[in-house]
């Protein structure tokens, strides 16, 4: 009799039960309210924004930029910055999986259904967003060699040297492909007791001899392999390890498994807001980099 | 007080009542009277399919608005309103490269709130996305992933995927150049993966271009093939919301 009652007010504690209210009407009015203005504010912009239909398809007339869907601009945008076979598959399918596997690696619950419940993290959240959405922006900027461009304004406008240049000692510093057409890749091959190594550093030669050559895999060019594999993997891998460590160490803001989710999750989604806005609006002719209101579609 | 005072018979309200939600049609479809007593109210959301996704009772935190905004439930109620604007739009649509562009011109100029039904399908596409990954941030935030929810989340990563497959598969259908030039520049994409890229690529467009075997594949993908698998994910989903014990709750 006692341990049947035990049980009982195991299975519901009575305090758990005056907390509770009845799921009709105090969810399901609301679930009925949020459905109606939903629909209403769907079917006003309808009525007053038409779905896009432009020309018939024409496999011979491309517009030029051609672009994406807008959730898919972020990977378009990857495309841009490194390997295609990195940003199409690779790193999405990374990030899927990274994203799925979160609550298998921070395991503990504490802090569950409560926002923002651990002590720093709005702090940490806040500070991951600005300085994933600041890095990632730089980064754009960067490979697409908008610090040349303004280098170049600046030096003319002060009318020291109005013909001002990038210096070609610093091609490989213009954007990400720099490093590989900026560097005079032909002198740096050198000689180590009579033996030439690596002689011509775009096909340097990984297969055993005699068997198939594939050109990308067993002739490793190293210069595109670097700027558009190394670096930029790097990257991904690098800023996220290292935003860790600067928070964990000089903020002193990351106290468990959690936290580090948080700041790396927001800056996931930092980036890929940031890089699906770019691709959005700010990615004309060409996919160059262009202010909003200069971006004009041409068919070609 | 009142009640003790009442006059034995049934006054005009309760006889309304009576008539209205005692009779034996009513009874015979929603098995109880009117939600009005918490008995009735508890027994409506036991009995009836379409609310026995819900618990009967519910922790007061998780009915204020800012806990979780709706989103999961307003991705889902999208997911039925582009289900029902889906099947009108199936009316007029053929999907062959000969009519595509042709129908949705016509949908727009000569079918009665065709112009209108469109607009919602993609509107409510976009908003069906954007609260996805905005749901998904909410559980994210909330730590609503923590255990024993591990799993759902991964149901959840799955969910989003497929929901973006919707809208891409969704997205070649009207033919135009938008629509072809995006599935064109996103099945590139596909075509880069390293070890299966080409493979992939050629089944999903049934070729090695954009052309009527890809609009036949998309629209059978999105018209009948994720919108199953999607369905069933669904149901994982919900169910494991309740089988996880509601949604999350401080300890």
């Amino acid at each position: 009799m006692v341990s049947q009652v035990l049980t009982a007010v195991r299975a519901r504690p009575r305090r758990e039960r005056e907390e509770e209210v009845l799921v009709w009407p105090d969810l399901v009015f609301i679930e009925f309210i949020s459905a109606i203005i939903f629909t209403i504010a769907l079917l006003v912009l309808s009525a007053f924004i038409n779905a896009p239909l432009l020309d018939r398809a024409d496999p011979n007339t491309t517009p030029n930029p051609s672009k994406a869907p807008w959730y898919f601009l972020n990977l378009q945008e990857l495309l841009l910055h490194m390997e295609p076979a990195w940003a199409g598959v690779i790193v999405p399918t990374i990030a899927l999986i990274l994203l799925g596997a979160i609550p298998y690696w921070d395991r503990s619950n504490a802090g569950q259904g409560k926002w923002f419940a651990s002590k720093d993290s709005i702090k940490i959240t806040v500070w991951a967003f600005c300085i994933a959405s600041l890095l990632t922006i730089w980064l754009i900027l960067y490979d697409g060699a908008k610090h040349v461009e303004w280098t170049e304004d600046i030096i003319r406008g002060t009318g020291l040297n109005s013909d001002f240049t990038w210096p070609t000692w610093l091609d490989w510093a213009r954007n990400l492909r720099g490093l590989d057409t900026g560097i005079n890749w032909d002198d740096l091959s050198f000689s180590l007791g009579g033996f030439t190594i690596f002689q011509d550093w775009r096909a340097i030669p990984l297969g055993i001899p005699g068997t198939t050559t594939d050109p990308w895999l067993l002739n490793l060019n190293f210069p595109s392999f670097l700027s558009q594999q190394v670096v930029p993997v790097a990257t991904m891998v690098g800023l996220p390890l290292l935003l860790v460590g600067f928070t964990k160490r000089k903020l002193g803001w990351i106290h468990s498994r959690r936290d580090i989710a948080l700041l790396v999750f927001t800056g996931f989604i930092a980036v890929f807001i940031v890089t699906t806005a770019v691709g959005q609006f700010f990615r004309g002719q060409g996919q160059e980099l262009r202010p909003p209101w200069d971006i004009v579609v041409v068919e070609e | 007080m009142a009640n003790a005072e009442r006059p034995p018979g049934k006054n005009f309200n309760d006889q309304l009542y009576d008539l209205l939600f005692k009779n034996y049609l009513w009874q015979s479809i929603f098995r109880t009277g009117y939600p009005n007593t918490p008995r009735n109210q508890m027994l409506v959301v036991a009995t009836n399919v379409f609310l026995h996704l819900h618990p009967t009772r519910i922790h007061r935190t998780h009915v204020k608005i800012t806990h979780t905004y709706c989103l999961g439930g307003l991705s889902f109620f999208m997911f039925l309103g582009l289900t029902v604007t889906g099947v009108l739009l199936m009316f007029y649509y053929v999907p062959s490269v000969e009519r595509a562009y042709a129908d949705i011109q016509a949908l727009e100029t000569n079918v009665r709130f065709g112009l209108l039904l469109r607009n919602l399908h993609r509107w409510m596409a976009h908003a069906m996305i954007i609260l996805v990954l905005l749901h998904m941030m909410r559980v994210f935030y909330t730590g609503a992933y923590k255990p024993p929810r591990e799993f759902n989340w991964v149901v959840g990563v799955i969910l989003f995927v497929l929901t973006l497959l919707l809208s891409f598969t969704g997205y070649l259908l009207p033919w135009d150049q938008l629509a072809f030039w995006a599935i064109t520049v996103g099945t590139t994409m596909i075509g880069s993966a390293p070890v299966l890229g080409d493979e992939s690529k050629f089944l999903l467009l049934g070729g090695f271009e954009v052309g009527s075997n890809a609009l036949i594949r998309f629209y059978t993908l999105h018209v009948i093939g994720l919108p199953l698998i999607i369905s069933i994910f669904m149901a994982v989903h919900f169910w494991r919301v309740r089988r996880d014990g509601g949604l999350a709750r401080p300890l």
